[in-house]
């Protein structure tokens, strides 16, 4: 097994509102089988250790499933390896003596809370604005009387493998949370289920995402590279024509 | 539901209108790059394009009204979305670079605003230069008084070290720009799913290094032949 | 402490619409003067939320991530069973019923496991019309697969992210109700105690993992959906936040735990690489299908496994095990791993694992037949451990994955404290002894969406609106506790890190509480925890300070509560003088090492009562007598 030492530059910033940067450390016990966030852990164990205060970073499921990490590694949100959540890089694909700069996602929109932890609530309210399909419980009727189209089907759960961890927005040049909205939009606009509140939905996302201080989609399609779940910016196309049928063309 | 100006005005809105106007530019090029051509046709046919445009009248001034107004809209806009972008993330990051594939991420699509600017500039001193420029006068067929001699005026401007390499400068920055808007127009104008996405791009890149080559050709060709090659007859 | 199920009288198959039509009702005008406090928004935490805020009533709910979307339901991968019979194969709500009470070897309540049988196919209308893009036919119509060794297929599908689409329908349910302002909602905050007034649940304490500032919150009844505490082994699959604070708290202010030892181990784990190692990770089931599990015969062997031949390799299931071979269940697959690993057998650098091979699958189906069935999980393996398990075989290792036990509560969900509920995996209620795979989403949304929003109902109907507020000397009361405890760890100021606490108790619960128990090392166990936990009050090394964003301080907190629960694990183990289920007894095991259970003496519930904690947990035990009705009693057996 082989041990290797890595070079690190982290942001540490105390609060939202305090000036931040960047710390550097070195770790000679990095094994390639860990994790970055078990890099960052045994990082963390020795400050403690030593009496100093750990990185803070947020992280939950260490799966790649519940979005809860959001690194920006080297420059780029997750790091090195496509369709791959920073909790799920391993460190075998960093070489013995390699520097590693790691940041928080920087947008407006996402204040820093400490150090690598950013607030992403701007989330759940561009979801609560419309993300959803309204179904009293109780009230839905028996799952067969709903036959789905299969493409249908598959196109909606393409978009619907969003884990919302914001990388898209870390890493797009105008810090846009349009994969995000037109992930949820696609999701649920395509299914015969989510068609009475197609318009409405869009309108709502749409206007929130803006509020929110995102900046506009310019296309760059680097939202989709980072995708930990691939998904793809056709979903943003299909935002737009969905957004002109319920306003300027409907 | 937004009003239409509030819905022209969102995110989704402003992106569509500078689709809807980079397409009606593109087209404005295509038109003007195929008049740039007559050039290389028979000796009349560049001065009798021009003067025959001219002769259009007022329908050339609403022509050219749509064309200012489509170009100011196009260039707010674009330069709207480059002052959010600052605005949006106003701690830059210390280290940033693109994942690569399928990012779209280049050279073009990084420096749309800078090329945008530039292309703005440009045309108040091509305007000022070609439309409102001192002219020699000639003679075409069919014309029983004397009409401005553009040709001349392209010609020997572009004799000029300057102003061919300036031109030719400033035409690559445009196949730059359109490199890609054209595919962003596309995505824009909700015209392209996942499985063309890939051809648009190329086609995309493809018409902006054509049009490009085709505007830089002629400043080139004019110094680099001194103005007496074979294409352009006299 | 007396312990009342209110298990309806009646055949079983209609006591709940029976019990629907016995519950009392809160009028509309009242439901908007009543505050419901929901804590965990995992599916039954979300599911309630939204459901509860439907009906009119006020609701504050709570979540310690950043959005309730993280909650650790998201990672549920397999699926989701409903009694539908859309397969047309025979199935029933009472065939679900049945295989679930079955599987849970009949130490749950028949009641219960029924209602949530038939409440099953309810769940599945309810999420097709939120939009969860469950697997579908060519003509359109919802798809179904066997799962967990069932003989029908009645386990509804979306991809391997079942959990994470249905978690993603209830949250978006709640999110609307968010953005109607009929739900506060409060991210990354903890609930550090209920506050119970004259027995009665009054309200909770909360701290702002921001800020770290504490706030009382007063409601009418407070619901616990916080999941389970399989993190007591510091290694599971579970979430890294996941955590037993929450229903450990309300234990201590009267709240009966029940079947704590009752903990669901995950044969097909990638195991463990290093001390380094954070959590684990699963790896579906469905690869037992194909794959075939050995080790060398000779200890020491570490030939690489290509080299090994054939006759000195040990297929211990497909020897042991003939009828089942690589196919036994859960339970049985791990408890081999173990035995197997600890007579020195075990693979890899720690010797903590078991080979997985696919070489003679790959020689008789073809690569591309096993790729297409397993792809996506080989890449996950290659991504995780960096080997081609199309070349060398996996290594895996049993992990923690479930706990059955929690706390206690009756038909209505209700605990021992009056006007505190509890759902989905906080509470013991349906899995008896061990749950069935694709049964932990069902349990969890049909607590929230079907069962609570009635049963609460009849609750607060008697219980009136409440005039007790935050200014009640009890919330002042509490919430000082709450400040001392965190000055307290705070101010030990000691040598070991939290993480090395935890990963020490993890170490002694996995080896004395996990695969399998005895008497001799449970009571060892013991001693060592109450060690422990002695040091880590002295000792403990916390970082930081207590009013802003401080993870290790959260981790102190929480790991403090675990060795409290690990206690009372292993006294709920050594009372249990039979293997059931999980629960594997090494004194009560045939001398072929079967399960020998006993249903004479341990048909029962065990609900234990916080007595006190002095150096050792004091605790009594009551028990919840299952009563068997409409099942026989059978005992398990796949040789």
């Amino acid at each position: 097994m082989s041990q290797m030492t890595i070079h690190l530059k982290i942001w540490r910033q105390a609060g939202p509102d305090v000036k931040g940067a960047f710390e550097n450390h070195t770790l000679d016990t990095v094994n390639e089988h860990m994790s970055f966030l078990e890099m960052l852990d045994v990082l963390n164990e020795e400050l403690v250790v030593a009496g100093k205060e750990p990185f803070e970073f947020d992280y939950d499921c260490r799966e790649g499933i519940c979005g809860s990490c959001n690194l920006v590694i080297n420059g780029r949100a997750h790091g090195p390896k496509r369709l791959t959540a920073a909790c799920q890089l391993h460190m075998r694909n960093f070489k013995d003596g390699d520097s590693i700069v790691i940041e928080p996602a920087r947008a407006a929109a996402f204040p820093v809370i400490k150090d690598l932890v950013v607030d992403r609530s701007a989330f759940d309210r561009i979801i609560a604005a419309g993300g959803y399909i309204t179904v009293r419980t109780g009230s839905a009727p028996e799952a067969n009387s709903i036959p789905v189209e299969l493409e249908d089907s598959t196109f909606s759960f393409d978009y619907a493998a969003c884990i919302g961890c914001g990388a898209c927005v870390a890493a797009c040049p105008n810090s846009s949370a349009s994969l995000f909205t037109a992930a949820k939009l696609s999701h649920l606009n395509r299914l015969p289920q989510g068609e009475p509140e197609r318009e409405k939905r869009v309108i709502a996302m749409v206007e929130q995402m803006e509020k929110e201080g995102f900046g506009d989609c310019s296309n760059f399609g680097e939202c989709e590279a980072v995708c930990p779940k691939g998904i793809s910016i056709a979903s943003i196309a299909e935002m737009r024509r969905n957004y002109v049928k319920a306003t300027i063309a409907g | 539901m937004p009003s239409l100006l509030k819905a022209l005005s969102s995110q989704v809105g402003r992106k569509l209108l500078t689709g809807l106007t980079g397409v009606a530019l593109i087209v404005f090029i295509v038109v003007h790059l195929v008049g740039n051509l007559t050039l290389f046709g028979p000796p009349d046919a560049f001065n009798t394009y021009a003067y025959k445009l001219h002769s259009l009248g007022p329908l050339l001034w609403i022509a050219e009204i749509g064309l200012v107004a489509v170009f100011a809209i196009h260039s707010y806009i674009g330069l709207s979305i480059w002052w959010n972008r600052r605005r949006a993330r106003p701690q830059k990051y210390h280290v940033y670079s693109s994942k690569g594939a399928p990012s779209r991420q280049s050279l073009s699509s990084k420096t749309m605003a800078f090329t945008g600017v530039v292309m703005l500039i440009f045309i108040v001193f091509h305007v000022r230069a070609f439309k409102y420029g001192e002219t020699t006068m000639t003679s075409i067929p069919g014309v029983d008084y004397p009409v401005k001699d553009l040709k001349a005026l392209v010609i020997t401007s572009f004799l000029d070290p300057v102003m061919a390499f300036a031109y030719t400068f400033v035409m690559m920055l445009l196949g730059a720009h359109l490199g890609h808007g054209i595919w962003s127009a596309m995505i824009s104008l909700t015209l392209s799913n996942p499985q063309r996405s890939a051809a648009v791009y190329t086609a995309g890149t493809i018409i902006a290094v054509l049009l490009s080559v085709g505007f830089l050709f002629i400043p080139l060709y004019i110094y680099f032949t001194g103005g007496q090659g074979a294409l352009i007859q006299y | 402490m007396k312990l009342d199920a209110k298990i309806p009288s009646g055949p079983l198959e209609e006591k709940w619409s029976k019990h629907l039509n016995d519950v009392k009702l809160v009028s509309p005008n009242n439901k908007r003067k009543m505050h419901v406090i929901v804590v965990g928004t995992g599916l039954a935490g979300a599911s309630a939320s939204a459901s509860l805020a439907e009906l009119g009533y006020k609701v504050s709910t709570f979540c310690i991530q950043d959005s309730g979307r993280r909650a650790h339901s998201i990672a549920a991968q397999g699926g989701i069973n409903a009694a539908k019979n859309y397969q047309n194969d025979g199935d029933s709500v009472y065939r679900l019923f049945y295989d679930t009470i079955k599987g849970g070897d009949y130490r749950s309540r028949e009641a219960n496991v029924y209602r949530l049988a038939h409440l099953s196919n309810n769940i599945i209308d309810q999420a097709v019309s939120q939009g969860v893009p469950f697997a579908r036919e060519y003509g359109g119509y919802l798809a179904n697969r066997s799962f967990g060794g069932a003989q029908v297929s009645r386990t509804f599908y979306a991809r391997g992210q079942t959990g994470q689409q249905l978690l993603m329908g209830a949250y978006q349910s709640m999110m609307k109700m968010v953005n109607e302002g009929k739900i506060n909602y409060y991210t990354r905050h903890e609930m550090m105690d209920v506050v119970v007034i004259d027995g009665v649940a009054r309200g909770i304490i909360t701290r702002d993992l921001v800020t770290g500032e504490l706030t009382r919150h007063s409601a009418d009844a407070v619901i616990l959906a916080t999941g389970g505490y399989g993190n007591v082994f510091y290694l599971s699959t579970n979430a890294k936040n996941s955590n037993v604070t929450a229903t450990w708290r309300a234990h201590k202010r009267g709240a009966a735990f029940a079947n704590p030892s009752f903990v669901q181990v995950h044969p097909t784990c990638i195991p463990v690489s290093g001390d380094y190692q954070s959590k684990l990770t699963l790896m579906s089931e469905s690869l037992r299908n194909d794959g075939r599990v050995w080790v060398p015969r000779k200890a020491g062997d570490d030939r690489p496994p290509n080299q090994i031949p054939e006759e000195e390799r040990y297929y211990y299931l497909e020897e042991r095990y003939p009828s089942f071979g690589n196919l036994v269940p859960r339970d049985v697959a791990s408890r081999n791993a173990k035995q197997v690993t600890d007579e020195g057998l075990g693979v890899g650098e720690t010797g903590l694992a078991v080979y997985l091979d696919f070489r003679d699958a790959i020689a008789r189906d073809g690569k591309d037949v096993i790729s297409a069935k397993y792809g996506n999980l080989f890449d996950m393996y290659e991504n995780i451990s960096g080997e081609n398990p199309y070349e060398v075989p996996m290594r895996i290792y049993p992990a923690v994955h479930y706990t059955m036990g929690g706390l206690w509560v009756d038909y209505n969900l209700m605990t021992t404290v009056p006007g505190l509920f509890a759902l989905g995996e906080a509470n013991f209620s349906d899995h008896g002894a061990n749950r069935l795979g694709a049964s932990a989403l069902m349990q969890g949304l049909a607590d929230g969406y079907f069962v609570i929003p009635f049963t609460i109902g009849d609750y607060l109907a008697d219980a009136g609106v409440s005039t007790i507020d935050t200014s009640h000397e009890a919330f002042a009361s509490v919430e000082k506790e709450v400040q001392e405890r965190i000055d307290k760890i705070l101010n030990v100021k000691g040598d070991r890190t939290v993480i090395d606490f935890h990963r020490t108790l993890g170490r002694i619960v996995w080896d004395n509480i996990g695969i399998t128990r005895n008497e001799k090392d449970l009571k060892k166990a013991i001693t060592e925890i109450q060690a422990l936990r002695e040091e880590f009050w002295q000792n403990v090394k916390v970082p930081g300070k207590a009013t802003n964003y401080n993870k290790y301080l959260e981790f102190a907190h929480r790991v403090a509560d675990f060795f409290e629960l690990a206690e009372l694990m292993a006294y709920d183990a050594l009372d249990r003088g039979e293997s059931c289920g999980c629960h594997l007894r090494e004194e009560f095991q045939t001398p072929e090492g079967e399960a020998i259970r006993n249903d004479k003496d341990y048909a029962y519930v065990s609900a234990w009562e916080f007595k006190d904690l002095n150096g050792k947990l004091e605790t009594e035990l009551h028990k919840e007598t299952l009563e068997f009705e409409f099942v026989e009693m059978k005992q398990r057996s796949y040789k």
